[in-house]
C-alpha cells in the first residue's frame, strides 16, 4: 500500500465532498478511469448513514424505472466480491417480500409479475413453500414473494475496502477533513476551502455528502433539493446461525418508504437486525447532527413486527438502536450528474437504498466526468441514468 | 399499513408501571445513598435505584450470607444505616432495577426506562441524579483471557457477596496498580482467603507518602490499618514489577512478572514465572460509569487521573443539562468520600432546583474540595497506565465478544480509523453484548500507540438500551406514551 499523505495537495483532477459509500465508489471508479481523485471526508470512512446501513443488494420492489440500472447494480457488487476475494460478507441469502393482508398480496403479486417479465427470478410463495425456505417465520402470513438473488453485504468492512481498493487505484482520501466551502470564480465552481483553510483547486468537484450536501452548496448560490429523513434499526443479542437465514421484509406498498416498511435480517456474526417503521419521522435539517434516540414508536412497531413473524424471538435481548439519516429528494431518486455551475456535480440522494446504487452510480458518474465510455455504463445504461437522475430534473420543476 | 399486533408469549399487551417521583437517583453507593438523604430532607419525594440486590455500591457493597465476615464492617453498616434513615424518610428504594433508558422532554422532566427483575417500570422524575459509580478498566496482556485471570474489582466482589469463590486450586496472584490493591488485599485478609503474591507497578518513596499525609493527616490511620492488613495477609510483595504474561493451556497455570525498568518498561531479561498459580486478580484501575449521562447527552471531559472519560458537574453538581446532576465515580474516581460529599451536594442542589428550601452546605462543598484533592494527589503517586504495558503479540485478543484480535486493530487504524467508532466500525470490537465495556480500555491503548490521543479518539455515546435488555421489556416500557417529548 502507498504512503499516506497527512495533507491533501493544494490540486487535484477531481474532488469528491463525503467518504459515505457513494463518496468511496466514486473515488474507486474515478481512480479506475484514470483520474486520482481526491477523496475528502470529515469524520471516518463510512461513519454517517453508511454505518447505520442494512446494506440489502437487491432489485426487488424498487420499481421497474430503474429495473435495468438496479440490475447493473447488483451485478457489480457480486463481481467486487468475487474480484478480491469476498473480504465484506456479500451473502447472496435472497429476500421474502412477507404479505399479511389482501392489499399486501395485491401489491406483491403486482411486483412478482413486473419484475419477472422483465426476466428477474423472483416469483410468489404460498405460506408452505416459504415454511420451507424461511422455517422460523411462522407468523400469519398469506405467503410471500421470493427474490433469489437479492444479497447482503457487511456495510463497515465494504466502506473500508472500498477505500483500500481506491488508494491501490490512485485516489488520495483524507479522513476527518471537513469542507467548508466550495470556492467559484466567474460563476464557476474551481474547488473547495477546507474547514482548516486550505484551499484546493479543481477541476470538478462532486457533493457526495448525503444530507449535509445542501449545506456544502447553499452558500455558493446552488440549492440542492435534499431533506434529511431519519432512519434507525435495532439489533439483538446474536442467535444460533440460521436463525433468520433471508433478508424480510414487507412487501412494499407502491407509495414506496413512506408508505412504512420492515427489514429484519440476521447478520453473519448471528445478531438480528430489525426495524419496522410504519410513519417515517420527519426530522427538520437540525436532526441530522444531533445523534438521536429512537422513537418510542419505533420501538414498538419494530418489535411487534418481529414478534408476530417470528414467535420464537419473543424473548430475544436488545442489545443496541442507533439513528442516521438518509438524503431525501422530492421525487426518491439520485440526484447524479452535473449541477448548475460549471465544475460542480452531485452524487445524493440515497432515499434510503443508496448502498445498493453505489457502485453503479460510481461508475456512471466516472463515465460521465472522465469521458471515457469503458470507465463508464453501458451506453443504454448511460442513457436511463441521464434521464433518470439528472439533477437538472428539479431545477426545471422549480423556474 | 395494517395494524400490527401483538403476540407476545412472555409479556401480552404488558405496560410498564409508572411511578412518580421529583428526583430519580440512580445509583446507590455512597452518592446515590448521600443524594438520597439529602433531597429526601428537603421534603422532595425520591426514588433510589440500583441493580444491585442491596443498596451499597462497590463501596459498601452487602454479603449476601449472614455468617459473612463483612455483615458487620464500617462500610457495610454505613450503607445499611443510611439505608434505613432513607425509607424512614418515605424514600422509595428500587433494588434489582436497571435503568436502560432515559430522556428528557421538552417540559423540562425526565422519564427513565427500568428493568425490574422482568417487569418494566417507567419513572417520571423532575430531576435525575447519576450516581452510577464506575466499573473496572481491564486492559489486556498476553494471556488474560485464560480461565482463572479475573478483575481485581470482580475476586474483591466475589469475596464481599459470598456469591462465588475464586479458583479452587493454587496460589493466588494479586496484581496491577494502584492503592486499591491494597483494599483488594484487606478483604482477602478479612475474608480469610489466601493471598500469595502481591505484584505492583509501582511502590511510592516516603518522602512522597509523608508529602500526602502531611497535607491529609486525617487520612494516615485508614492508610495505615490498610498497611497492617497487607503484611498480615502474608503476601509477597513484588513493588517496581508487573505481569507479562498468564501461562496455562486451558486454564492458568503460572504468572510470568517482571520488574519495570527506568523507561517504565519490563525488563524481560530479569522476567520470572511463579508456578502453581490458580487466580491471579489483576486491576489497572477503573473509569467512571457515564452511560446514562453520556445518552442523555450532558457534557463529558477526559481525565486519565479521574479514569477517563467522566460527566463535567459545576460546583453544585449541576451537568451541562439542565435538571441533570451527577455524584461520586460518574464525575471522575476518587472513592467514597467524595462520592457522599458530592451525592450530598448534588441532592440538595436537584431539591432546590425543584423549588425545595434547601441551602447549600458550604461545609460539604469545602470538604469536597479537599477529598477531592487527596484523591488527585493519590493518583498522582500511582499514574493509570494509558498505554499497553507492553507490547502485545499480533494475535492477542482484545474484543472477546467479537473474536477481534490486536493486529485486526492495529490494521484498520492503518487504513483510516482514526477514531475509536471507526476501528469498532471496521473491527466490531465492541459490538459485542458487552458493547465495549470490557474492550474500550485495550481498543483506545491500541489507538494510543498509534499517535491518537484518547480525548481525538472519543467515547461511545449510549443509546437504548444502556444494557442489554429483553425486548418484552423494552416494549413494556416504551409503550407506556411517556416517551412522546
Ligand atoms: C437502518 C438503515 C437501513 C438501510 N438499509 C439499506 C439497504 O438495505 N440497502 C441499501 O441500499 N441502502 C440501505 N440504507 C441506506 C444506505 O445506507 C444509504 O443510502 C447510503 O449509505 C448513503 O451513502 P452516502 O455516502 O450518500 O451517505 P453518508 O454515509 O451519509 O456519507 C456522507 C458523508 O459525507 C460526510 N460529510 C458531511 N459533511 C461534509 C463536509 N463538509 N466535508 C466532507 N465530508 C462531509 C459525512 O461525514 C458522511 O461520511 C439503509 C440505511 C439505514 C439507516
Ligand atoms: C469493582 C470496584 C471495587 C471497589 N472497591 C472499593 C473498596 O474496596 N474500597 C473503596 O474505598 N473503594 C472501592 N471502590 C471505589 C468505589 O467506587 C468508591 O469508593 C465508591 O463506591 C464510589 O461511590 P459511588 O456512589 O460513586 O459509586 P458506586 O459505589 O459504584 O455505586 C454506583 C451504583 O450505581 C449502580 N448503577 C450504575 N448504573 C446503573 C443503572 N443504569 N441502573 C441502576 N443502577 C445503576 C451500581 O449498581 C452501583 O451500585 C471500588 C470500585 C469498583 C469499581
Amino acid at each position: 500500500m502507498q504512503r499516506q499523505q497527512v495533507q491533501p495537495p493544494g490540486e487535484a483532477g477531481v474532488i469528491i465532498l463525503g467518504g459515505g459509500v457513494i463518496g468511496l465508489s466514486l473515488a474507486l471508479a474515478l481512480a479506475e478511469a484514470g483520474l486520482r481523485p481526491l477523496l475528502i471526508e470529515a469524520r471516518s470512512f463510512g461513519g454517517a448513514v453508511t454505518a447505520g446501513s442494512l446494506a440489502g443488494i437487491g432489485v426487488h420492489m424498487h420499481g421497474m424505472a430503474e429495473f435495468h440500472l438496479m440490475t447493473e447494480a447488483c451485478r457489480l457488487w457480486r463481481d467486487l466480491a468475487a474480484k478480491v476475494g469476498n473480504p465484506f460478507e456479500y451473502n447472496p441469502q435472497g429476500q421474502i417480500g412477507f404479505i399479511l393482508d389482501q392489499e399486501g398480496m395485491e401489491s406483491g403479486e403486482a411486483w412478482v409479475a413486473e419484475e419477472s417479465a422483465l426476466g428477474a427470478p423472483c416469483r410468489l410463495l404460498t405460506p408452505a413453500q416459504l415454511r420451507e425456505i424461511e422455517p422460523g417465520l411462522t407468523g400469519p402470513v398469506l405467503g410471500a414473494t421470493w427474490a433469489p438473488d437479492s444479497a447482503t453485504v457487511n456495510p463497515f468492512f465494504a466502506a473500508r475496502t472500498l477505500l483500500r481498493l481506491a488508494r491501490e487505484a490512485g485516489a488520495l482520501a483524507f479522513e476527518h477533513c471537513p469542507a467548508a466551502a466550495l470556492l467559484s470564480q466567474g460563476g464557476r465552481i474551481t474547488g473547495v476551502r477546507l474547514a482548516n483553510g486550505q484551499e484546493i483547486r479543481a477541476d470538478h468537484t462532486i457533493l457526495a455528502a448525503g444530507p449535509w450536501s445542501q449545506e456544502i452548496a447553499a452558500p455558493a448560490g446552488v440549492m440542492v433539493p435534499l431533506r434529511p429523513r431519519q432512519a434507525q434499526c435495532l439489533v439483538g443479542l446474536r442467535q444460533p446461525p440460521g436463525t433468520i437465514r433471508h433478508v424480510v421484509s414487507a412487501v412494499e406498498r407502491r407509495g414506496g418508504v413512506d408508505a412504512g416498511y420492515t427489514q429484519i435480517q440476521q447478520s453473519v456474526n448471528g445478531q438480528i437486525l430489525f426495524n419496522t417503521v410504519i410513519t417515517p419521522v420527519d426530522s427538520g435539517a437540525a436532526g441530522r447532527d444531533r445523534i438521536n434516540e429512537v422513537p418510542a414508536s419505533f420501538v414498538t412497531s419494530s418489535i411487534d413486527m418481529l414478534v408476530r413473524l417470528f414467535p420464537a424471538l419473543a424473548d430475544l435481548v436488545l442489545l443496541r438502536s442507533w439513528v442516521r439519516f438518509e438524503a431525501v429528494s422530492p421525487d426518491a431518486r439520485f440526484m447524479a450528474g452535473r449541477l448548475a455551475p460549471e465544475g460542480l456535480w452531485i452524487c445524493a440522494g440515497d432515499n434510503g437504498s443508496g448502498y445498493c446504487r453505489a457502485l453503479m452510480l460510481g461508475r456512471y458518474l466516472a463515465g460521465e466526468i472522465s469521458g471515457n465510455s469503458r470507465a463508464g455504463l453501458a451506453p443504454d445504461l448511460v442513457a436511463q441514468a441521464r434521464a433518470l437522475y439528472a439533477p437538472a430534473r428539479f431545477s426545471q420543476q422549480a423556474a | 399499513m395494517s395494524e400490527p399486533q401483538t403476540h407476545f408469549r412472555t409479556d401480552e399487551g404488558a405496560v410498564a408501571q409508572i411511578l412518580d417521583c421529583d428526583i430519580a437517583i440512580v445509583g446507590a453507593g455512597p452518592a446515590g445513598l448521600a443524594a438520597g438523604e439529602a433531597a429526601a430532607g428537603t421534603g422532595a419525594r425520591v426514588i433510589l435505584l440500583d441493580t444491585f440486590a442491596a443498596p451499597g455500591g462497590q463501596y459498601s457493597m452487602q454479603p449476601t450470607q449472614g455468617d459473612s465476615p463483612f455483615t458487620d464492617t464500617p462500610a457495610v453498616r454505613l450503607a445499611r444505616e443510611a439505608t434505613a434513615r432513607l425509607a424512614a424518610r418515605g424514600v422509595q428504594i428500587l433494588t434489582r432495577a436497571e435503568v436502560f433508558h432515559a430522556a428528557k422532554r421538552q417540559d423540562g422532566s425526565f422519564r427513565l426506562a427500568v428493568s425490574q427483575q422482568g417487569a418494566a417500570r417507567v419513572i417520571r422524575a423532575g430531576a435525575v441524579i447519576a450516581a452510577t459509580g464506575a466499573m473496572e478498566r481491564p486492559l489486556p496482556f498476553p494471556g488474560w483471557t485464560l480461565p482463572g485471570v479475573i478483575g481485581a474489582g470482580a475476586a474483591q466482589r466475589l469475596l464481599k457477596t459470598g456469591t462465588g469463590s475464586l479458583g479452587p486450586q493454587g496460589k493466588t496472584v494479586l496484581a496491577g496498580s494502584g492503592p486499591f490493591l491494597f483494599a483488594v488485599a484487606q478483604t482477602f485478609a478479612k475474608a480469610g482467603a489466601p493471598l500469595d503474591h502481591l505484584v505492583e507497578m509501582r511502590r511510592p518513596g516516603v518522602r512522597e507518602a509523608l508529602g500526602l499525609f502531611l497535607a491529609h493527616p486525617s487520612r494516615l490511620p485508614e492508610a495505615l490499618r490498610l498497611m497492617a492488613d497487607l503484611k498480615a495477609s502474608r503476601a509477597r510483595r513484588h513493588s517496581g514489577h508487573m505481569v507479562t504474561r498468564a501461562l496455562g493451556t486451558t486454564c492458568l497455570e503460572a504468572v510470568e512478572i517482571a520488574p519495570l525498568g527506568p523507561d517504565g518498561q519490563p525488563g524481560m531479561a530479569a522476567a520470572r514465572v511463579l508456578d502453581g498459580v490458580g487466580t491471579l486478580a489483576i486491576g489497572y484501575g477503573f473509569q467512571p460509569v457515564v452511560d446514562l449521562t453520556t445518552q442523555l447527552g450532558a457534557d463529558h471531559g477526559h481525565d486519565p487521573a479521574l479514569g477517563g472519560f467522566y460527566c463535567q458537574t459545576g460546583a453544585d453538581g449541576g451537568t451541562s443539562l439542565a435538571g441533570l446532576y451527577a455524584a461520586g465515580e460518574t464525575c471522575g474516581l476518587g472513592g467514597a468520600n467524595p462520592a457522599r460529599l458530592s451525592g450530598r451536594i448534588a441532592g440538595l442542589s436537584a431539591a432546590r432546583g425543584l423549588g425545595f428550601a434547601a441551602a447549600p452546605d458550604e461545609t460539604a462543598i469545602k470538604a469536597l474540595r479537599r477529598a477531592r484533592d487527596f484523591a488527585a494527589r493519590l493518583a498522582a503517586l500511582w499514574p493509570a497506565p494509558q498505554r499497553l504495558p507492553l507490547s502485545l503479540p499480533p494475535d492477542e485478543l482484545i474484543c472477546r465478544c467479537e473474536d477481534v484480535r490486536v493486529t485486526d486493530i492495529r490494521a484498520a487504524i492503518q487504513d483510516g480509523a482514526r477514531e475509536a467508532m471507526a476501528v469498532k466500525l471496521w473491527t466490531r470490537a465492541g459490538m459485542g453484548p458487552c458493547q465495549g465495556r470490557i474492550c474500550g480500555a485495550g481498543l483506545s491503548a491500541v489507538l494510543e500507540e498509534a499517535g491518537v490521543t484518547a480525548i481525538a479518539a472519543g467515547y461511545n455515546r449510549a443509546h437504548l438500551p444502556l444494557r442489554p435488555t429483553p425486548i418484552g421489556i423494552v416494549r413494556a416500557a416504551m409503550a407506556s406514551g411517556e416517551w412522546d417529548i
